[in-house]
């Protein structure tokens, strides 16, 4: 009775969770190699051999990949920051609400409110006009759709920063980080010693999986670095979709060529991250 | 001559007096094990002997060196609490040089020193586990380990074998009591158990609302009947003329 559920169990997540993904990837490898589509006409590498050419795809990924790195270690770090200084305050039901309030608020919607706040005519560059410290909204440095990406990371770090908070908050509690810095202290370790190593190593430890993963979530996130990136480069979810949607119907399976590179780079890395995860606790076992 | 010097010591959480008129001479590698109920103090003056609570009133001594406004970092003494607090992300070896590494000592002296503590143990193939690998036993050694590495001037064990099965307590007790006379520690136990604190200590204090009582010698502690000996004496050895009977 008990493998049978198992294996209704398993067949519902083969159905559900890695069905419709195996067919898509075999329809964008499919659609990528000529063999279906509307304008293609039989088995050919051409599209592959054009988008290996161009190094649009490799800038894109480097740029998606830088991006995601700062927006990670900027959110990470400005989270631990708070949670290690001000864990006590944190847990105090008003503080707790205004912690968890960032979460309800959608990408989109914060991207949006970025464009309001640091664009040439946004809020902080009237401001600055208006107390003379600039001549003109032009002379306001461009902070949203500029090369640097800036918009990008501030609205990612807004969206991540507070979930990493909680989630650190949690672990500090959980791992009982207080009473490991009082051994250590007794132990002779200054308050410096202890944060770096004890207790930002501790959440580093717990939640490494989780950091992972939020940056594989951030290299493929769409909503906000289609609003607030640039022409060009763009990050790789931007640029796989701008290739399905042009008007010339062969630049459709360079798109599929990048969107299958794309899975195979992520689906190799989330192997090789969770192949190693598994391999430490079996080894701690 | 008093290695730990502690005169009238009291400390307060709002209107409950939690340590009354606390004092403490103790010679240096003695043992004081000290005997109470829960909520009686005990943890409160350790904390307070540890710099991690401020006493109201009342002096410290250690070596004869004031202690009462030294930060805990820096007073050499070293609080074992119920629960080992093995640090999760370092291995058994790492955790016993931890508080070698933080003194920033010489590579191979840390190397040296960890294995003998290691051997000493009883710990040979567990340097490289990490603790959730190896025994509670074992973790509880670890957390002495790492502890009697630093040379601490003063020990301080909060029920230090609390969780553990008899068995491996039994073990702990002899292990602690021969790690006693090897290193010269000084230390105050903290226990429930009345057969635990006879056991370890060569002075046995008994806390009760916050005041606590030394007794000098086991005999002393025996003959006093508010400690309670004589009771389990007698209904130890009423059992067994029962039985014979």
């Amino acid at each position: 009775m008990k493998s049978k559920s198992r294996y209704i169990g398993l067949a519902l997540f083969l159905l559900i969770g890695l069905l419709p993904f195996g067919l898509a990837l075999v329809y964008a490898l499919l659609y990528s190699f000529g063999i279906v589509g509307i304008a293609n006409d039989g088995f050919t590498t051409k599209f592959w051999q054009q988008v290996l050419v161009e190094d649009t795809f490799v800038q894109s990924m480097l740029y998606s990949i830088v991006i995601s790195i700062l927006s990670v270690v900027f959110s990470v770090g400005i989270a631990m920051l708070i949670a290690i200084k001000y864990v006590s305050k944190l847990e105090k039901p008003f503080m707790s609400f205004v912690s968890y309030l960032p979460l309800c608020m959608p990408g989109i919607v914060v991207a949006f409110f970025l464009i309001q706040i640091l664009s040439e005519a946004g809020w902080i560059s009237r401001l600055a006009y208006s107390i003379g410290l600039i001549d003109q909204l032009q002379s306001f440095p461009s902070l949203v759709n500029d090369s640097l990406a800036i918009g990008i990371i501030v609205a990612f770090v807004s969206v991540v920063m507070p979930f990493f908070l909680l989630l650190f908050i949690s672990v500090y509690r959980q791992e009982r980080l207080d009473e490991l810095a009082h051994v250590a202290s007794s132990l002779g370790a200054s308050p410096l010693q202890i944060a770096i190593k004890i207790k930002i190593p501790i959440l580093l430890h717990r939640t490494r999986m989780i950091i992972i993963l939020y940056f594989i979530f951030l290299l493929g996130a769409y909503e906000i670095p289609l609003i607030l990136g640039q022409e060009s480069p763009q990050m790789i979810s931007v640029m796989v979709v701008r290739e399905l949607n042009q008007y010339d119907l062969t630049k459709i399976s360079e798109g599929y060529v990048v969107a299958v590179m794309y899975t195979i780079l992520i689906s190799l890395l989330t192997l090789v991250v969770f192949s190693y995860h598994r391999s430490k606790t079996v080894s701690h076992a | 001559m008093s290695f730990l010097e502690i005169k009238k010591v009291g400390k307060s959480f709002g209107n409950q007096e939690i340590v009354k008129q606390l004092d403490i001479d103790l010679e240096a590698g003695k043992t004081l094990s000290i005997l109470g109920k829960s909520g009686c103090g005990k943890t409160t003056m350790l904390k307070m002997i540890a710099g991690l609570e401020s006493p109201d009133e009342g002096s410290i001594k250690v070596g004869g060196t004031m202690m009462n406004s030294v930060p805990p970092a820096k007073r050499g003494i070293v609080y074992l609490y119920q629960e080992d607090l093995l640090f999760p992300h370092l291995s058994v070896y790492e955790n016993i040089a931890f508080g070698l590494r933080i003194k920033r000592m010489d590579k191979s002296f840390i190397d040296k020193e960890v294995r003998r503590m290691i051997a000493e143990l009883q710990l040979e193939g567990h340097a490289d586990k990490m603790p959730e690998a190896i025994s509670g036993g074992q973790r509880q050694r670890v957390s002495f380990g790492r502890a009697i590495i630093t040379n601490p001037l003063l020990l301080l064990l909060d029920e230090p074998f609390g969780s553990l099965d008899a068995g491996t307590r039994k073990d702990m007790q002899l292990l602690f009591t021969d790690l006693s006379a090897t290193y010269k520690i000084t230390s105050l136990f903290v226990t429930h158990d009345m057969k635990e604190a006879i056991l370890m200590g060569d002075e046995i204090g008994l806390m009760r609302e916050g005041r606590l009582k030394i007794y000098k010698s086991q005999q002393a502690f025996l003959a006093d009947p508010d400690t309670g000996v004589a009771n389990e004496i007698d209904f130890w050895g009423g059992l067994t003329s029962n039985k014979s009977d």
